[in-house]
Formats: structure tokens, sequence, C-alpha cells
């Protein structure tokens, strides 16, 4: 199979080789400049100003009363007895439990005395540490570890602040947002996560920043997500360190407009963890910046280095391993602008089909940046700095810098999600059962497709399988149990997923197949 | 020598011993060792999962399956079945077969391993198992081994309805839905993933 792989690339390759000779023996004409001079100075998804604090819109508001937990209490019966704009406190200790936060406006806060942390200790035995579905929701000053979902999730909740934690071995995911619109995750570490450390699903106006993740498979991932800022961060030692795409087969089905500035971004050269046949197990060790698939990303002021494989990658579904396309999405990678970073020793150790491209391109350097496919509209302000490869069609860019841009944060709070009471089953399936299952494509858990056909006109056998998942695929991971979810949310859930389709739109009885 | 001799014996003699009395008539077709019969469209069934190859047989035998008149290999194989004359013949014909070593009936069908790999890897394995093994848990076969030729045409009859459409027939129907995800194109190139498994 590789070998044909190989003629196949070769082939592809002596064609772009024959190409690119051809273009540059033909003329020498000017390059053209790509994209509007005023780009970042008058971005409309720009809302604040440089001078206004980040959480200035985000979090809870702590405008109630406070509530102190400490250890051998639990922080779930608080919540409990919390009312919107309380604030509870949690001081130092070990508390082995999962906390859900079904009400907006909560303020949880860790304790820090003397250097002694809250700890949220999940034994390998619990599936989540924190999980909200609340708007405005704070969550600081905690080290979670050995849960094996996730550390801190939120489910379609808004205006969220996630800052200060600290996050070791979590299972899936670290820090993960789902379908949340303004949103401050800073000052964060997190380590040894099996597929993002911080995952940004389906999200808008996001802000990620100064946080630091090493020995995770993907270190922070933007993914079918739009107005995005991640910058500032500390990044190593992860497989693929930041990731921008498109998941196919979610119900939102774009990325676009991604700044990725001002990181350090070294050593991603970690073994791939992920489970394998996932979509992060296809990430190549030793990947700085993927993009894929995804639009209007901006890469600028970056120091990135030793990343074995490849410095940036900008690529295709088409290309991409463990993936299959999405008729609803489209798959190129376009508008992408790498402006000013600075980059060396990167690509020492290419995976093959880099390797091959490189051959039949007759490039010996080691390579910093690599485009495979299509990427229409995409620039590079100062290729010469940059060993790069397939990049031949990207013009300079009309515009040097971001600074225009300061976040896409807003200045005020976002509304809730307008989700009706009869829609809870949408809010559901959008804000939890896409965090790990697509469509018709193998995220973490089966594709939507397949439960479709297993469950087809049981919805009750699903919802009991939810609040009680039984083990059955050895090359998946288990399914964290939703039993904090309502027996009806859970029949609601099951309901709308196993009539969904690829847009999680509407639901077609004529997918379901009665007797 | 003697003693290789006296073990090839002695491995024969088990061997007779332990198959199922009642899969001699099997064996026409699906071979001695269940390595399956091209010729005569019969899939091999050795190292296939017992309790998937006692559903079926119960199925034929009730006529929940091969009971559709535009399959007649299945209305020949539900003719065969009721031959068996027992629950105990059923199980022990199963049995056997499960623990015969798994075969590598010839390639009929060419087609995009690479591509089928991503396909299967979406539409089939999370039931099938990674490496086509299948999954008891999941009441889905082994895929691996059976051979190409027998795989597109059952898939073929669950995109017509042929099979898995009878309402007793949970699995079937499960299998149904799935085949309509899958054009023929994809089929090729799933089936060539397929025979690339343990080659």
């Amino acid at each position: 199979m590789s070998n044909k792989l190989f003629a196949v690339l070769i082939s592809a390759g002596l064609l772009v080789g024959g190409f690119w000779l051809g273009q540059h023996l033909a003329t020498n004409s000017p390059v053209a400049l790509v994209g509007d001079a005023d780009r970042y100075t008058s971005n409309a998804a720009a809302r604040i100003t440089a001078g206004t604090a980040l959480d200035a819109s985000v979090g809870a508001s702590g405008t109630g009363t406070t509530i102190d937990v400490f250890n051998g209490e639990s922080i779930q019966a608080a919540v409990k007895r919390a009312s919107s704009g309380d604030i509870i406190r949690v001081y130092p200790g070990t508390y082995q439990e999962t906390v859900y936060i079904d009400k907006d406006d909560i303020w949880l806060t860790g304790v820090i005395q003397r250097g002694h942390w809250p700890i949220l200790e999940g034994n390998h035995t619990l599936n989540d540490a924190i999980l909200y579905s609340g708007n405005n929701i704070t969550v600081e000053n905690f080290r979670i570890t050995h849960y094996k979902g996730n550390a801190i999730m939120g489910q379609a909740g808004n205006n969220f602040l996630i800052r200060n934690n600290h996050v070791i071995d979590t299972g899936v995911y670290g820090i993960f947002p789902q379908l949340g619109k303004n949103g401050l995750i800073e000052r964060n570490i997190l380590s040894g996560i099996e597929d993002a450390a911080i995952y940004v699903g389906m999200c808008d106006n996001i802000h990620v920043n100064n946080n630091e993740v090493f020995e995770n498979v993907a270190g922070i991932e933007i993914e079918n997500t739009r107005h995005a800022i991640v910058e500032n961060n500390k990044v190593y030692n992860n497989t693929g360190g930041i990731l921008a795409f498109i998941t196919p087969g979610l119900p939102i089905k774009t990325t676009y407009d991604v700044i990725i500035r001002n990181n350090f971004i070294s050593d991603n050269n970690h073994v791939n963890f992920g489970a394998p046949g996932s979509i992060v197990a296809g990430v190549p060790s030793g990947s700085g910046i993927v993009v894929m698939a995804a639009d209007q990303v901006t890469i600028e002021g970056n120091i990135i280095t030793n990343n074995k494989n490849v410095g940036i990658v900008i690529t295709d579904h088409q290309s991409f391993a463990n993936i299959s396309l999405d008729p609803e999405s489209d798959p190129n990678s376009d508008q992408v602008a790498i402006l000013n970073n600075v980059m060396f020793n990167n690509g020492y150790q290419p995976i093959n089909e880099i390797s091959a491209l490189k051959l039949v391109n007759l490039i010996k350097n080691d390579v910093d940046i690599v485009n495979v496919g299509t990427s229409a509209d995409s620039c590079i302000l100062d290729p010469g700095k940059y060993v790069t490869l397939g990049l031949d069609d990207y013009g300079r860019c009309n515009f040097s810098d971001t600074h225009g841009t300061v976040s896409y944060l807003l200045p005020e709070p976002a509304e809730p999600h307008p989700f009706t009471d009869t829609e809870k089953g949408k809010m559901a399936y959008y804000g939890i059962c896409t965090g790990c299952h697509a469509y018709n494509v193998r995220m973490i858990g089966p594709p939507v497709q397949i439960i479709q056909a297993l469950y087809m006109d049981n919805p009750e056998g699903l919802a009991d399988y939810i609040a009680k998942p039984i083990k059955k695929r050895e090359d998946y991971p288990e399914m964290p149990a939703q039993n904090y979810l309502s027996p009806e949310l859970r029949l609601a859930v099951a309901k709308f997923m196993l009539g969904v389709d690829n847009q999680g739109q509407f639901n077609d009885p004529a997918l379901n197949q009665n007797p | 020598m003697q003693l290789r001799h006296l073990f090839i014996l002695l491995s024969c003699t088990s061997a007779l011993t332990f198959a199922s009395p009642h899969y001699q008539t099997c064996a026409s077709c699906h071979g001695a060792q269940g390595e399956g019969n091209a010729a005569m469209q019969a899939p091999a069934l050795a190292g296939q999962s017992a309790t998937y190859l006692a559903r079926q047989l119960n199925y034929f035998k009730s006529g929940i399956r091969g009971g559709d008149q535009s399959d007649t290999l299945a209305q020949q194989m539900r003719a065969m079945a009721g031959i068996l004359p027992s629950e105990a013949a059923v199980q022990s014909v199963s049995l056997f077969l499960a623990n015969l070593p798994r075969t590598q009936p010839a390639v009929t069908i060419s087609g995009d391993a690479d591509k089928g790999y991503k396909l299967y890897n979406m539409k089939c394995g999370a039931c099938h198992g990674p490496n086509g093994q299948g999954n008891e848990a999941l009441k889905a076969p082994a895929l691996a081994g059976v051979g190409d030729a027998y795989l597109a045409r059952q898939f073929t009859l669950f995109k017509t309805g042929a099979r898995g459409s009878h309402p007793e027939d949970k699995p079937g129907r499960q299998m149904k839905m799935m085949s309509t995800h899958l054009s023929n194109d994809d089929l090729r190139d799933v089936l060539a993933y397929i025979n690339t498994i343990g080659r």
C-alpha cells in the first residue's frame, strides 16, 4: 500500500515540479499582492480595542454571596445550593467528584494557600472533572488530574472564562469549550492529554493566551470555530503544536478568521498516542502548526523551532489521514497568511509524503513550511526567510501585521444560545455529543451514522446506554456516562441523534427504518 | 521420524474426532476446512464467530433469511440448514467452524485499498473491528477471511433489501441501514482494503 502511495506522490510531485520549473524559467513577473491592506486594521469582527481588559465581558459577575467549600466537603453540593451571581470558593484539599454546573453566572474559584491547591482527583475512574452548560461561568485555580474524559468541558455555555488551572493526564480533552460564544482561556498549564489539551470546538469569538501546553497529542486546537486568536502560548513537545481545522461531519461547517501569533512552538516531536484511527492519530509527530481546511488563518510573530516533521503545514481534507470528505465543508485552506515568524531547525525528519515531495522538487534543505493541495488567495510576507515547499501559488501579503486586531472577544456578553425548551435535544447534541461524534467521520467515538443504524427505532435504548455506557470496542476510548443529564434530556437527545442529518438541523423520518 | 508420523496421525485423528458430524453435508460446498468454494459461490466460514453462524443458521431454518425470491443462493442454503436436526446440531457445526483457522480466499475484486481503509475506518470498523475480526458485543461478524465475492454479494442484497428486511433480523436491519452509506465504487475500495488484512 505504501509503495503505491509513494508512486502516486512521485508522479503528482513530478507534475508539480514540472509546473514549478515552467513557472520560474518562463517569467520574472512581479508577485501578486494578496489580501486587503486593512484586513486587520478595520476588521469588523474585532470589537474591543487595546487597553480593554480581555476578561471584561466574560466570566461570572460575582455579585451574589460567597459559598466556601473545605476539604472533605462536596463542590457539587455547593453548586446545587448556589444561585446565579454566587462565588464558590474551594479551599485546598482533594476532591474526588464530577462537578456539573447547569446554571448561569457561577464563579468557581480555587483558593491557593501557601502553595497548596484544591485538587480535583479522578483516580482514573471518574470521567469528567468540571462540566458546565450555563452561561457566564468562571473556572479558575484548580489542579485537575487523572480523569478519563475531560478536565473542563463547556456545553453550549457562552461568555466563559477558564484560567490559571493546572491540568495533568485527564483523558481525551483538557479544556474543551464546545459551542460557546465569547470565551477566554488564559494562563492554564496542560499536559498528558491524548487528544487536544485545549480544544475549542464549534465556538465563536475566542481568545486563547498565555497557556503552557506540553506532552499532549495536540497542543491547542481551533476546530469548526470562527473569530479566534491564539497568542503568547508556550507549546512544546506535543505531537502537533497548534491546529486550525475543519473536522468534517460536524453541524458547524466552517473555521475561519483565526490569528495564531506570538507563540513559542518548539520541539513538538512527541510520539502520537491518540486512539488509532481517530482524527488526531493522523497528525504526524513533529508538526508545529497544522492548518487543515481552515480559511483566513494568519500566522504571525511565532518562534517555531525544532519541529522535526515541519514548522507549518497547510493542507486539505483530501490529503489528511483518517479523514473523509464532508460535502458541505470546503475542504481547502484558503486565504492563509504567513507574516513574519522566526523559524529554524524544522523539518529535519519529515514524514515519507513530504520527503517524496522534496525529492521531486529538488529541495535538499530541511523544510519550514509545506503547502499540500489547493490554497486559494493565500500569501506569505517574506518567503526568502524560510525553506518552503508547495507555496508557489502564494502571493505577497498586502498587510504586514495583525496589530489592529486586539481580540475577537465581544464588548458585551453574548446572549445565550437561542434554543427553545423543545429544542433541548438539539442543544445537547450540539453541545455534548458532537464533541466526540461526527456524522460520518470517526472522531473519538463511532460516527453518528453508525449509531443511527444500531439504534434506529430505539431511542429509549440509546438513552439508557448513554446513562451507563459499556465498552464494546477495543479500539475506541470508553464513553463517559452522561448520567448527570436528566432522563428526559437523555431521551430527547437520543431522539434527536437518531433522526439528525449531516447538518444537524432537521429530523428526517426517512432516516429511520421502522419495520 | 516415527515420533513425527505418530504426531501427525494423532492430529488427524483428533481433527476428525472433534469435527461435528453434522458438518459433513456442509463441507461439500463450504470445504472440509471451511475454506469456502468460489465455484459454488460458498463463502469461507472458518474462524467466523460461532454466535453469528448459529444465528444465521437459525435464520435460514426459520425463513428469516433465505425467504426472498431474488436470492436463490440463500434459498438453497435455507433448504440445507433445514437438514440440521436440532439446536444442538446448529451449535455443534457453528463451534466447529469457529475453531478452524481463518482462510484467505482468492482475491476477485480490485480497488483503491488506501481509500478503502479510510472508508472502512469511518463506516465499518466501529462494528466489524479494526482488523475486520468482528465484534461479539455488537453482533458483527468477521469480514476478514470471508472472501470478497461473498461480501460484495451480501452488501448488494442489503442494499436492495433482499437481506435485512425481516423485522426479526435486527442486526440485518442495522446492516441494511449502513449499506445505504457506501456507493458501489466505495464498496470495491473497502473490499480491496479488507483483502489486505492478514496478507
